[in-house]
């Protein structure tokens, strides 16, 4: 009899993954504490920044908590998850702009929408294929997040106020609509 | 006549192969049972062991799994263990654990044997160090990314997002010419006593040769390697990491001026790096926390930055040919573990009589 081929991948027993859970969203963002979880990437923080601002300013959030993820290939720890879950009410994560962690702040969105919060992730536009396929993996494929025109890193703290300006309603919109 | 295997039936199998997706490429050598229990059995480990993984997407490599890619790269059975002291090595790494697989950089492997083995084994320990031509020197760096690409499922232009790679990804597998060194093998700066067959591994961002036969004081060989070293195309934080992969010729002129390793490693970490004016230029003369950015501040043009903070940021290496002074940088990605990992020899009641 002959041999079968080897699978090499050690994946043709897995089930499907359950779907991911999506956070109930809120009407609007009036009184709303904005999460903002910044990943250390070049112009990430300026950018969460000036997202956060407007929010408050344009859409009646309340106020902002920025927190600096370290490890930006990774998602969000769990410590850290709580303290926000316990802490904001909606979160915006980014800015994805290089391999990993475009792939790691859509799945952060994923992780605080099972925490209850609704998340908005932004990416920029060269990463949406590798940011998709994250999705896939964590059970959430078609996940929705923003994005902005790549690059990031070499925009003016001026040009990365435009740029969050841009993106702003789409942030809101994910925020506060449902699927 | 001989009766040759049926090339036909090969050549479906490799299409098959190609077909699933599980190629770098090449052509794969497909794995049947048998031929992965012979690798098994060079180790006493049990294949449901978990070797590695990549937490962020959800996947992790066990024996078994190694097993098949390794056979599917070409190894033969009995280069199993220096494989699985390779991915040790590897997992060692900061960037191979986290987001380095995924990275626009697009790192390559670099291995490096030391002790009986590269000889056990056949491994290239002379010329055309980096290769190619010599089967276990091509295979097992193969092998760790066929791992990465099946068994962390990290596939180019998806979870894997190289802007450009580089040449020699999955290829770069050295045995160090300790007969021709004048300096202690590599394992042993990776804590690993001398004789010992072991495997020293991190990640590449590309190799720069430094060709330099046209003088005879060892000075203006450092000097040219420092230069190499000090590109600025290739600093983007304030620390790098910079290897020394040295031809026989040039590692023989350093030790007869009286260089050691250290000596050599601290000799470079006090010549390499750039003026402030000279980073200004490139616009990467600016620091925010560890990362360089344009600053138009000229107050620090003539300061000299310093780029490598520790003998662990500059590896030596021996490698390739006495036949021409010809050596190589190799540009480190993120940093060395500084650590070595014993091959595992293969356990008596395993070996097969």
């Amino acid at each position: 009899m002959p041999h079968p081929i080897l699978d090499p991948t050690g994946t043709t027993t897995t089930a499907a993954k359950p779907k991911a859970p999506r956070a109930h969203r809120r009407h609007d963002l009036k009184g709303a504490t904005v999460g903002l979880l910044v990943n250390t990437k070049q112009n990430a923080a300026p950018f969460l920044d000036e997202i956060g601002r407007l929010l408050v300013d344009q859409y009646g959030a309340r106020g902002t908590i920025a927190r600096t993820k370290v490890n930006f290939a990774a998602p969000a720890p769990e410590d850290l998850v709580k303290e926000m879950a316990a802490s904001c009410d909606v979160i915006v994560t980014g800015i994805g702009d290089c391999g990993s962690c475009s792939a790691s702040a859509v799945a952060d969105g994923i992780v605080f929408e099972a925490a209850g919060l609704p998340a908005a992730a932004i990416c920029s536009d060269a990463f949406k294929v590798t940011a998709d396929a994250m999705a896939g993996l964590r059970g959430a494929p078609g996940y929705r997040y923003a994005t902005t025109p790549h690059p990031v890193a070499v925009l003016t703290p001026e040009q990365v106020k435009q740029r969050a300006a841009t993106v702003l309603d789409d942030v809101a919109a994910l925020l506060t609509e449902d699927e | 006549m001989t009766q040759t295997p049926d090339p036909e039936q090969a050549q479906a199998a490799i299409e098959y192969c190609y077909a699933q997706g599980w190629s770098d490429g090449l052509p794969l050598v497909p794995a049947s049972q048998p031929l992965v229990d012979r690798f098994l059995a060079t180790t006493s480990r049990s294949p449901d062991e978990v070797i590695g993984e990549v937490e962020q997407v959800g996947r992790d490599c066990t024996v078994y799994l190694a097993a098949v890619n390794a056979a599917m790269a070409g190894c033969l059975p009995e280069y199993f263990p220096v494989v699985l002291a390779a991915f040790d090595a590897l997992m060692r790494e900061r960037a191979a654990r986290g987001g380095g697989w995924q990275s626009t950089s697009g790192p390559a492997p670099m291995i490096v044997v030391n002790g009986p083995i590269r000889h056990e084994l056949a491994f290239n320990t002379g010329g055309g160090a980096f290769g190619p031509g010599f089967r276990p020197n091509a295979t097992i760096p193969r092998a760790i990314g066929l791992i990465v690409r099946n068994a962390f499922g990290i596939h180019p232009h998806v979870l894997e997002q190289a802007t450009q790679g580089l040449p020699g990804r999955w290829s770069i597998c050295l045995a160090e010419n300790e007969e021709e060194s004048p300096w202690p093998p590599f394992a042993a700066d990776g804590g690993q006593p001398e004789g010992t067959s072991a495997v020293s591994a991190t990640l590449l961002r590309t190799c720069e040769f430094v060709d330099n036969r046209h003088t005879p004081d060892p000075e203006q060989v450092l000097t040219d390697i420092a230069d190499t070293i000090s590109r600025t195309g290739s600093l983007i934080f304030r620390d790098t990491s910079a290897g020394v992969v040295f031809c026989p010729e040039h590692a023989q002129m350093l030790a007869e001026a009286g260089f050691s390793k250290k000596g050599v490693q601290e000799w470079l970490m006090e010549h390499c790096g750039r003026t402030g004016a000279d980073l200004r230029r490139v616009g990467k003369n600016g620091l925010r926390g560890i990362g360089r950015f344009a600053d138009p501040d000229t107050s620090a043009d003539d300061a000299f930055s310093h780029i490598l903070p520790s003998p662990r940021h500059v590896p030596i290496v021996v490698a390739g040919a006495r036949n021409a002074a010809i050596s190589m940088v190799v540009r480190i990605f993120g940093e060395w573990s500084g650590t070595a990992t014993a091959v595992a020899p293969v356990p008596a009641a395993l070996v097969r009589p």
